[in-house]
């Protein structure tokens, strides 16, 4: 009974290390460039994609998708800032959203495009005998994923923590005039910050793949979760975003395991919808006082 | 007086309508089919042009709402042997209700949050519909019998054609109706601007939970017509992907006007047929497109159109006073939406040239035509009424009378007969009277002199004697503003603020037209 508890919640840990990824991603561009990136979970089903073509097609180390899909991932991020959202940024919300809804579409439909296929499926990273921590059987690849993809989160907030980007893209989430007056360029913080979100979302894909496989449907699969998860924790907050990923993960499961599938499902909504309605700050804000 | 007029332009849309059923009626079945379909499109792009143009709120729920009217009609036929017309009625209920239930916390948040809220409503929608199995039919789906419309049968492509053709265009009309009138400006003020809204007493949640319901029963009402056009209803056909293209309509169309929506629907559902041999490319191309409309068209097709059609055309004017030739074969087009300006040295005819247009000169040559209607035989005062106003060089506001006062002189309606029947109105505070102040009191809130409404016109400085003057000629809400040196005499900041102003005037009115 108690066995099973620890089961349901350590693949509960799993898909919400992964949520936390995405939405850590999506909480980085949101705020440096006070924009959603609809198109996020699409970037990350462009990672999964590319470590199929990397571990399945050519058949190279896995470790070659660690190293390279999160800078290309990147680099394609910080393409569609230069390419697109820069022209948009006079423009209100609404017409950002927009333009990365369908850019997200683009995406995904360009994938399927290419490859015609329901679902490619990628090779797990370890064989060998699941541990056995505390009575509950952890498989290596779940143990793996829990600590890679949370140790890439902190990871991250780490550099958004110290250092010139990160003190640059909070400079400018605070008060963009004064930002620009100390010598931090618009432009150059844009790009930084789509390019980071971008390199989660790589990160994100990479370890999903082996997860879920790669599909079309995981570009609205990681949105949607990482946004739940990303609102859970309050929109501003780096480690409200990995907090929310977490309880997001973990209460999908419960929920899969002793209410329904559907339940599964609805859970995320009803999450968000609680959260929006009655604490849209978020359970975790940053700081306190902010405006919202 | 001719004030009682019905505004036929509202007619229109749905005039289009069943003229593109009536020319279906004389092809072949596969056309009659593809024009069906096409017109049900055009309808939910119609009710999205509600929702999204002039709300400003952004929909990915609108599959699941059309799906509610699909399974709401053909249920009730299908189960309980309710007539397919009740049923109809029936779909707009559920809509509506659909609709408020979105609206009750989707209009606590705009942009991304509201994105996902109407993204949560759909996948639950179709969850449950999916996992419904004994009322549904779940994924398989469920068969949908074949109308019945007072005993007769509808199963022909003519037959679903006349139908679709019929009760979409009442539910266009009754959309064009709301969306030119009050309820569509109010909606676009609330949308707009929402403090300026409340403090006029436009209740921004009121209005947009109101175009939700609106937008949402007009889209249950397609689903509902759908249903039986299609045979077998079943949830994937209406999942998200379907409901982002549906946000597609308004946006390729045109965001700020019916035609917009129409157009943007029909021409998005008919390209896919046209293009079968390519058709696996129609999502990719389809997203595409809207992001190339958003970035550099965001007017839509509607706005393509109506600019290469030009509002105001001059063509070779002439103008001599005496032996100087002051207007010389002048020429210029001003397109719908531009900010248009005519620079030049001292005595080069600037204001000749202006006062010629606005009707105030008369010129010795040439043609001047403001939206196909040529100016130069009517009379300036006539002018207003086309949607064309003025400022002036030396503002030309009268002194005595209150801010408010001049602005509600902007409205138009000044003639004589007129004038004497209002003042006894206004003794009476009737309607018609609150009614101007209210436009009055809204257009000077926009130029910033809402605080100065009683004060004497005489007593402001020059730059809010301009603005006033501005909030005269934007309060008939006019197509074309002509502005004669609206920034002579101002101080540089002042020059700054008038500018950002013309511009926000310019962004706020292109939706009207």
């Amino acid at each position: 009974m108690l066995a099973e508890l620890g089961f349901v919640v350590v693949a509960g840990l799993k898909f919400g290390a992964l949520y936390a990824l995405a939405a850590l991603g999506l909480v980085v561009v949101h705020k440096a460039t006070k924009t959603v990136n609809f198109a996020h979970g699409a970037f990350a089903m462009l990672g999964a994609f590319a470590s199929f073509l990397i571990v399945v097609n050519w058949q190279w180390p896995y470790w070659a998708a660690y190293l390279m899909i999160p800078p290309a991932i990147g680099i394609v991020a910080a393409a569609i800032e230069f390419l697109i959202l820069r022209r948009l940024r006079q423009a209100d919300m609404f017409t950002v959203v927009i333009a990365t809804v369908f850019l997200g579409i683009a995406i995904a439909e360009g994938f399927r495009l290419t490859y015609n296929t329901e679902l490619l499926a990628v090779p797990s990273l370890f064989a060998g005998p699941p541990f056995r921590v505390a009575g509950v059987f952890v498989t290596r690849d779940t143990a793996w994923v829990i600590a890679g993809a949370l140790a890439t989160a902190f990871a991250c907030i780490a550099v958004f923590r110290s250092g010139r980007l990160g003190r640059g893209m909070r400079a400018m989430a605070a008060n963009i005039r004064g930002a620009q007056l100390c010598g931090y360029s618009i432009d150059g913080v844009y790009m930084l910050a789509w390019f980071l979100g971008g390199a989660l979302a790589g990160f994100t894909g990479v370890f999903i793949a082996p997860v879920t496989g790669v599909s079309v449907d995981l570009s609205i699969a990681i949105i949607t979760a990482g946004f739940v998860a990303g609102v859970i924790g309050g929109f501003d907050s780096p480690a409200g975003a990995i907090a929310g990923g977490l309880l997001l993960g973990i209460a999908e499961s419960l929920a899969a395991a002793y209410v329904s599938s559907a339940m599964k499902n609805c859970i995320s909504f009803l999450l968000l919808f609680l959260v929006l309605m009655w604490r849209p700050q978020g359970l975790f804000p940053e700081g306190s006082g902010r405006s919202v | 007086m001719s004030e009682r007029r019905l505004d036929l332009a509202a007619l229109a849309p749905a005039s289009f309508i069943i003229v593109c059923a009536a020319v279906g009626l004389r092809l072949d079945s596969y056309p009659q089919y593809v024009i069906a379909v096409a017109i049900i499109s055009m309808l939910v792009g119609i009710a999205l042009v509600l929702l999204v143009g002039l709300g400003r709120c952004i929909t990915l729920a609108s599959g699941s709402i059309m799906a509610i009217g699909g399974y709401a009609s053909t249920l009730a036929v299908a189960d309980l042997g309710v007539p397919y017309l009740a049923t109809l009625a029936l779909a707009i209920l559920a809509g509506g209700a659909a609709g408020w239930i979105i609206a009750f916390p989707g209009t606590r948040f705009r942009g991304h949050n509201l994105a996902m809220v109407t993204l949560v409503f759909q996948s639950v929608c179709i969850i449950l519909i999916r996992q419904a199995t004994w009322l549904t039919g779940g994924a398989e789906g469920i068969h949908v019998p074949a109308p019945q419309l007072f005993g007769l049968t509808i199963a022909s492509d003519r037959a679903f054609l006349i139908l679709i053709g019929g009760a979409a265009a009442v539910m266009t009309l009754f959309l064009s109706i709301l969306t030119r009138g009050p309820f569509g400006k109010n909606l676009q003020a609330a949308a707009g601007n929402e403090i300026a809204a409340e403090a006029f007493g436009v209740s921004v949640r009121g209005y947009l939970t109101a175009a939700f319901v609106v937008s949402s029963l007009a889209i249950a009402f397609a689903g509902a017509l759908l249903a039986p056009r299609v045979r077998i209803l079943d949830p994937d056909s209406f999942g998200v992907l379907e409901s982002i293209f549906m946000l597609a309509y308004p946006i390729v169309g045109g965001m700020h006007s019916v035609w917009g929506g129409l157009l943007g629907g029909g021409a998005l559902r008919i390209a896919p047929e046209l293009l079968r041999p390519v058709a696996d490319y129609q999502e990719l191309f389809f997203a595409t497109l809207v992001i190339f409309v958003v970035m550099f068209f965001p007017g839509g097709l509607i706005e393509l159109i109506r600019r290469a059609a030009g509002l105001l055309l001059v063509d070779s004017l002439d103008k001599h006073f005496d032996a100087l030739h002051a207007v010389d074969a002048a020429s210029l087009r001003v397109p719908v939406g531009a900010i248009h300006g005519l620079i030049g040295p001292n005595g080069a005819g600037k204001t000749s040239l202006f006062n010629i247009i606005s009707g105030f000169l008369d010129a010795d040559g040439g043609r001047v035509a403001f939206a196909g209607t040529s100016l130069l035989e009517m009379r300036a005062r006539d002018r207003i009424a086309l949607g064309m106003t003025r400022t002036f060089q030396n503002v030309a506001i009268f002194g005595q009378l209150s801010c408010l006062d001049n602005v509600i002189i902007g409205l138009g309606r000044n003639a004589v007969v007129h004038a004497v029947a209002t003042s006894f109105d206004q003794f009476a505070a009737g309607a018609a009277t609150q009614g101007a102040r209210r436009r009055a009191l809204a257009a000077l809130a926009s130029v910033g002199l809402a605080g100065q409404a009683r004060a004497r016109a005489g007593s402001l400085s020059l730059g809010d004697q301009r603005r006033l003057e501005i909030a005269r000629a934007v309060v008939s809400r006019p197509r074309l503003i002509l502005l004669d040196e609206p920034v002579s005499g101002l101080s540089e900041s002042e020059v700054e603020e008038l500018r950002n102003l013309l511009i926000r005037i310019n962004a706020g009115s292109r939706c009207l037209s």
